[in-house]
């Protein structure tokens, strides 16, 4: 029982990351249509900016919420540009073609992202400061938590509640979910669909990019490849809230981020990948409009 | 004057230069071009040289069976490499471990990629081809992740020692050799490939990446046409794999990352999806351009990225994209052969109702709708509506608009799940059937905005919809068999007898996008018929059309009636309706508020009320009459 609670603390921590990046993927393939192969890679970029601030920019040693705060707010807008840039010119002026062509452009931006970050970082392993946030933690009856833990969820809770807030309370919010709905019609009500296109490219790159600055502080080591392996659970995670569900892709996160810490915990951590992929095949088979229902309108 | 006729005679000598080329088939142009790379390179005699050549027919041999997936079938796959893991492996273990020789594994290696490839393909081709592209991704990993635990299979190490192979005494241990099968395979890859290019199947696919829903809904198998092409694109990966296998001599995880699957995708697209030079020239690029720029390994990856998003924005179609031949409609038959098409056609139909063993009785029930409902959110379409339709007869379903009429159609027709109710065809329920399964129970139908295959020529539209009728199997078309040449020649015949029949054969070679809107619909109705259907459902046949055309159309209908085939249409023009019809249902707000012939409908108070009351309506009522 004991361990049990462990790997939920595990588990919850590690899915709010994965919550992150897949309200990028869910907002973005809501309104384009587009599974963004970049998504997790964006993270990744968040993440070396955000060590670039903290380590070669010495940004560590200033006050640690100045730090913080400017470790989260400069990657994610850093990335934010990045994202705004790879859709004008790269996945704009497809829109109107066919799939696969954009699919294949947003696989070649994954790997681009991916190897430049490798050209100017090399393929070394990087660290963050490991002693940014306080080390130590406190208990829940036998359960051990830690201060980052705690910090990071509630990081992550904090973006997800203003996500929310954004799409459901403001103008621009309504227009999103319009254009989920039908272009057409959103755009005949007057509504600017590139602006809202360009709004969704936006908060993915924000989101994922704080995803990747939280990755780094809580595992420390970060390398130019892990955005790969963390799109691919993020996506699941979006598939199994149902896509273009912001609720739904909260919930796959942490679905996602607590049965990959059970399997590490009790199966072994050989075979998380193989079965968070055995779950999307598995949801896609079942229920391809995941567990929450997708929102996004029917082709024919 | 002069002028042109030199410009004629020049083009004259152009086309015969070109016909010099083409007089020889394509596999004789294939084998010719192989034989000669591989004598090159063997003669030249340098290893190294030779080593590449093998690499790049190897990753040559990947292209062409991931083409089929990506470029025929239009389906994006990015797990790729686990099936040339799958045939690698199990080639490498049944030689090592239970000794067997190199060519007794391939069937093995074959048949193991395909039915995962099977397994795999059934549940996920039916999603969204976006999810595909994730899903394949996912077995990629998978495959990769599960060789690395598998201990019996070396794990992280891999197979070692896999032998060279041999074969009557003769080992092959040399890279020539090797380069010798590899171009062996590779020719036998592409002619398969071509053939199927060009035949019934290459046909389904391209009408399904043209307009998938349309495709299945005139009898195009779609999910049998998307699991064919991804397993045989698996099979493909997997002969290579064990090629690759007992090559290198060694195999482990490593061989078969994403990376791997990312850089056969890369020779597709760098090539031109669907062109099969290209993916010669894209393996070429991507094999040897590492090569060449062996300072720059580091960026190896960043290069083909840039390559990749290029190509995508600048020359989507590739360095050496698929030439799309100039279809030569009803090349090879004999010039009266479409004569007298009517007694033709009605023979043929005859013949084809008495193949399907239905005794085709005059006034008998053909098509019963009871108690149908169709619920889309809160809103009932279709409300409780039962009507009957009689062997034989012109029944026109009216209505204004939003009175569910092309709802009752997709319902019919299987593509949408009805919520309630019963539809029976011939006695047999139709509901919950795939809609080509519909097709081939003898329900055609037209669409109500236009949907041909806007790329394919007007005599392959109409051949896409023979397709429920061939039987020609996936080997015969990948062989080329005269059994598969005969029936291909049949379906030339049969579409141009449906076109002569709608007044269409003179426009038999041009593009469907290119006719005007009457001829479209007009080569739509042909499409629907190549089916031999007992009924066909006409959705708003007349839109658009001027009077003239409409008063053709109208002789068409009758035409198809006198071939014995119920004819069920939605239109909108009343003094048409009224024309044509034997009997009319009136829909309004999903329910049924009368039947009848056409002049009790145009007596009846409820119509008149609820459908004719309104003065646009009672204009077109007093033009029927005045009609």
């Amino acid at each position: 029982m004991h361990a049990f609670l462990e790997y939920t603390v595990t588990g919850l921590t590690v899915g709010s990351f994965y919550a992150l990046v897949a309200l990028g993927y869910t907002i973005v393939y809501g309104i384009i249509r587009l599974i963004n192969f970049a998504q997790g890679d964006l993270s990744m970029v968040g993440a070396f900016l955000g060590w670039t601030l903290l380590v070669s920019l010495g940004f560590e040693h200033l006050p640690i919420y100045l730090a913080v705060v400017a470790a989260f707010v400069i990657p994610m807008l850093g990335t934010a540009v990045i994202n705004l840039g790879i859709l004008q010119f790269a996945y704009k002026p497809l829109l109107r073609r066919s799939l696969l062509a954009i699919l294949i452009t947003a696989l070649g931006m994954s790997l681009l992202l991916q190897n430049t970050v490798l050209l100017i970082y090399g393929p070394s392993i990087d660290a963050y400061p490991p002693n940014l946030l306080p080390t130590t933690g406190f208990y829940v009856g036998p359960v051990h938590v830690s201060y980052v833990q705690t910090a990071l969820v509630a990081v992550s809770l904090l973006l997800m509640g203003g996500l929310v807030l954004f799409v459901q309370g403001t103008t621009i919010g309504t227009a999103m979910r319009a254009l989920a709905q039908d272009h057409d019609a959103a755009r005949l009500m007057g509504i600017n669909v590139d602006a809202i296109i360009r709004v969704a490219f936006v908060l993915g790159a924000m989101l994922a990019a704080a995803s990747g600055v939280m990755l780094g502080i809580y595992y420390i080591q970060i390398q130019f490849t892990f955005g790969f392996l963390l799109g691919l659970r993020a996506f699941t995670a979006a598939v199994l809230g149902g896509i273009g569900n912001i609720p739904g892709a909260m919930a796959g996160g942490f679905l996602i981020g607590l049965l990959e810490a059970y399997t590490t915990g009790y199966v072994s951590g050989k075979w998380e990948d193989v079965i968070v992929f055995a779950v999307l095949i598995g949801v896609l088979v079942v229920k391809p409009t995941g567990l929450f229902g997708e929102r996004v309108a029917e082709r024919m | 004057m002069i002028g042109q006729l030199a410009d004629r005679r020049i083009g004259r000598a152009l086309a015969s230069s070109r016909e010099h080329l083409t007089r020889f088939p394509f596999w004789v142009r294939v084998i010719v071009f192989l034989a000669i790379v591989g004598a090159v390179v063997v003669m030249n005699g340098d290893n190294y040289v030779t080593a590449v050549a093998v690499s790049v027919a190897t990753y040559a041999m990947l292209g062409l069976g991931l083409n089929i997936v990506v470029g025929f079938a239009g389906l994006l796959d990015l797990g790729y490499a686990a099936f040339f893991a799958i045939g690698a492996y199990t080639s490498a273990l049944l030689m090592t471990q239970a000794h067997w020789n190199f060519f007794a594994t391939l069937p093995l290696a074959v048949l193991f990629t395909g039915t995962a490839g099977a397994i795999l393909g059934y549940p996920t081709l039916r999603l969204r081809s976006d999810y595909l592209a994730i899903v394949t991704l996912g077995f990629g990993e998978m495959t990769r992740i599960a060789i690395t635990n598998w201990d019996y299979a070396g794990g992280p190490n891999g197979v070692w020692n896999i032998p060279w192979p041999s074969a009557f005494g003769y080992e092959f241990n040399t890279q020539a050799a090797f380069l010798v099968v590899s171009l062996c395979l590779l020719a036998i890859a592409m002619i398969f490939a071509q053939n199927l290019d060009h035949s019934r199947l290459g046909r389904g696919w391209v009408a399904m990446r043209e307009d998938e829903f349309a495709a299945e809904a005139v009898g195009v198998p779609t999910l049998r046409l998307k699991l064919l092409a991804y397993v045989m694109g698996g099979m493909w990966a997997g002969l290579a794999g064990a090629f690759f296998a007992t090559r290198i001599g060694t195999i482990d995880p490593t061989s078969f990352t994403f990376q791997l699957s990312v850089l056969i995708l890369i020779v597709v697209v760098l090539g031109g999806t669907g062109s099969l030079p290209g993916v010669l020239l894209g393996a070429l690029v991507v094999v040897a351009l590492p090569e060449v720029l062996r300072e720059f390994a580091t960026y190896r990856i960043l290069i083909f990225a840039i390559l990749l998003i290029g190509m995508m924005l600048l020359r989507p179609q590739g360095l050496w994209p698929r030439v799309r031949r100039k279809p030569k409609p009803f090349y090879g038959l004999k010039e009266d052969e479409a004569r007298d098409v009517s007694e033709e056609i009605l023979r043929e139909h005859q013949l084809q109702v008495a193949a399907r063993g239905e005794a085709a009785l005059e006034g008998e029930v053909l098509l019963k709708v009871r108690h149908l409902v169709q619920q889309f959110g809160g809103l009932r379409a279709v409300d409780d509506l039962s009507f009957e339709v009689f062997r034989g007869e012109i029944f026109s379903i009216i209505g204004p608009n939003g009175a569910g009429k092309t709802t009752v159609f997709n319902c019919i027709t299987g593509v949408r799940k009805r919520t309630q109710g019963r539809i029976e065809f011939n006695g047999r329920s139709v509901v919950g059937l795939r809609p080509h399964v519909i097709v081939s129970r003898g329900i055609g139908r037209t669409f109500q905005g236009i949907r041909l295959f806007k790329l394919m020529a007007v005599f392959e539209n109409v051949m896409a919809g023979l397709y429920p009728r061939h039987r020609a199997m996936t080997w015969q078309a990948m062989l080329h068999t005269p059994g598969e040449r005969k029936e291909e020649v049949q379906a030339l015949q049969e579409s141009r007898r449906w076109l002569s029949f709608v007044g269409m054969e003179h426009a038999a070679g041009r593009l469907a996008s290119e006719l005007s809107y009457a001829d479209q619909r007009r080569v739509e109705i042909a499409r629907a018929l190549a089916s031999h259907p007992q009924l066909v459902l006409f959705d708003e046949p007349a839109a658009g059309m001027n009077p003239t055309e409409k008063a053709a159309l109208v002789g068409t209908i009758r035409k198809i009636h006198d071939l014995g085939i119920t004819v069920v249409l939605i239109d909108h023009d009343m003094s048409f309706v009224m024309r044509v019809s034997d009997r009319i249902a009136v829909l309004d707000q999903g329910r049924l508020i009368a039947t009848g012939q056409p002049a009790e409908i145009q007596q009846d108070a409820r119509v008149i009320e609820a459908y004719l009351g309104r003065e646009e309506d009672e204009l077109d009522l007093a033009e029927a009459k005045g009609a």
